[in-house]
């Protein structure tokens, strides 16, 4: 099983993948909705998640307390490859 | 059929040129090729305002005159006021207003208004420009002092072998598909995790990845939105009506589709239709002029500005090259950069005047300046232009 991703990996991703153009020292706590990632961005983010890391993120996880912050998303990501 | 100013096109861009200058008393006419005016803001349903506003923290208009006009009639239509989307402000915008509107403005200002016609062929002779125009009736003459091309595929270009530039068909942005919807239930990031699902179960076609919900602000009404590839079959090419047609009847699979998975699995869906198809699918990019002066991104990205200019620029670049999704590059500083008069003035022709996603730039900038905001800016500038080409007898009295 693949290990959980850091918030750093996390960052990088949405970076690379130009899902949110995050500048630099974008907090772990950041607001990532305020940074501009939408619902469109969303659906990128789910698909890319699964690509890079196997976690594979359900509808019922597509809220903001679980996709709001880099920390969140790391949270997430790693839960849902425990699972 | 005589005019001082011939407009081609009612979009945002020609609504602004023809109210322009027939308000400064000029007569004029105008062309479209549908039964009303707003172009990409009503035959294609894009229902939201961009680059009205600077960039900041306030939602400040950043053109005075007639996009500024137009944001306080809008406002009054629908009752609603600009929103912050991520780091830049829109106004939601309502198709049906939008058509209202320019209804009640091209009444005031006396446009004599020509809609399901095109512009077939253009000659240029010493007194202006004779424009053969095509209706169900036949095709007819119309004698005009100056033209404004605010086509959006820089069709007077074509028709007289003028220079244009198109880019590649590979890295050309790809189009919207909008379409109304009735009795939609949850939205936002649930019905993207509930699209992303029914992709992955397969259910849902691959290209209905980013589809999206917004409400209109009418009763049970919402706008879907999906970002097709273009490519359906063959190059992406937005001039070509066999690409068009296949465009047209794949966005409109994808959303049938999309919206009868969403009626079994979407909460609140359940009684959800599809209640509008657009009268066409929302190009972003065709072909452009080359102009006394060429726009760049850079320009954009570096705030520059011009002596000369006739309007501000305060849309990022906004880039779709793929259909996953724009890809946002903001100016530095959000920082608004100036259009030159030269971008909306053909390089070997007189008379004839530029505006809309036509104007003469490179690929990045027409990812900026192609929004309806600059384009009701520099619409209403190539008006004026156009009002000083006339005849110098017009002008003099």
């Amino acid at each position: 099983m693949r290990s959980a991703p850091s918030v750093e990996d996390v960052v990088a991703m949405l970076r690379e993948e130009g899902i949110a153009d995050l500048p630099a020292g974008f907090p772990a706590e950041g607001d990532l909705f305020a940074a501009g990632m939408d619902s469109m961005a969303v659906m990128q983010l789910i698909v890319v998640a699964e690509e890079r890391f196997g976690a594979v993120i359900g509808p019922e996880d597509a809220g903001r307390e679980n996709l709001g912050t880099p920390a969140d998303l790391a949270a997430l990501i790693g839960r849902r490859l425990a699972s | 059929m005589t005019c001082e100013v011939l407009v081609l096109g009612a979009g945002s861009a020609g609504l602004a040129a023809a109210v322009t200058a027939a308000r400064a008393g000029a007569r004029v006419v105008l062309l479209e090729r549908h039964g009303f005016a707003g172009g990409m803001g009503t035959a294609s349903l894009v229902h939201t305002f961009c680059g009205l506003y600077l960039m900041g923290e306030e939602a400040v208009v950043a053109n005075p005159g007639f996009p500024a006009e137009m944001e306080e009639r809008m406002r009054g239509a629908t009752g609603a006021g600009p929103v912050k989307m991520g780091r830049v402000w829109v106004l939601p915008q309502h198709p049906v207003e939008f058509v209202g509107i320019a209804d009640a403005l091209l009444e005031e200002s006396g446009v004599t208004v020509l809609y399901h016609s095109e512009a077939l062929r253009a000659e240029q002779d010493a007194d202006g420009w004779q424009v053969e125009v095509a209706g169900r009736g036949g095709i007819f003459p119309i004698r005009a002092e100056a033209v404004v091309d605010a086509s959006g595929d820089a069709v007077l270009a074509a028709l007289c072998g003028a220079a244009t530039a198109t880019t590649a068909a590979a890295r050309l942005q790809r189009p919207a598909y909008i379409f109304g919807v009735q009795g939609g239930g949850e939205s936002g990031l649930a019905v993207a995790g509930r699209i992303v699902d029914g992709v992955r179960r397969g259910l849902l076609p691959k290209d209905a990845l980013g589809l999206h919900f917004r409400a209109s602000g009418r009763a049970g009404e919402s706008f879907g939105t999906i970002d097709l590839t273009g490519a359906e079959e063959g190059d992406y090419d937005p001039l070509d009506p066999g690409c068009l047609a296949r465009l047209e009847v794949a966005g409109r699979r994808i959303a049938a589709t999309a919206v009868e998975f969403l009626r079994r699995e979407a909460e609140g869906w359940g009684a959800a239709y599809v209640s509008q198809w657009p009268v066409r699918a929302g190009v972003r990019e065709s072909r452009r002029w080359v102009g006394k002066q060429v726009l760049t991104g850079a320009e954009i990205l570096n705030g520059t500005r011009h002596v000369d200019e006739i309007a501000l620029a305060t849309w990022p670049l906004e880039l779709r090259e793929t259909n996953r999704g724009p890809k946002l590059k903001y100016p530095e500083n959000d920082r608004a950069a100036g259009i030159p008069r030269g971008c909306l003035i053909p390089r070997a022709l007189e008379r004839v005047f530029v505006a809309g996603r036509c104007i003469s730039c490179d690929h990045e900038a027409q990812a900026s300046i192609r929004v309806m905001g600059t384009c009701f800016a520099t619409g209403e500038a190539a008006g004026r232009l156009a009002l000083e080409a006339r005849k110098p007898q017009a002008t003099a009295l």
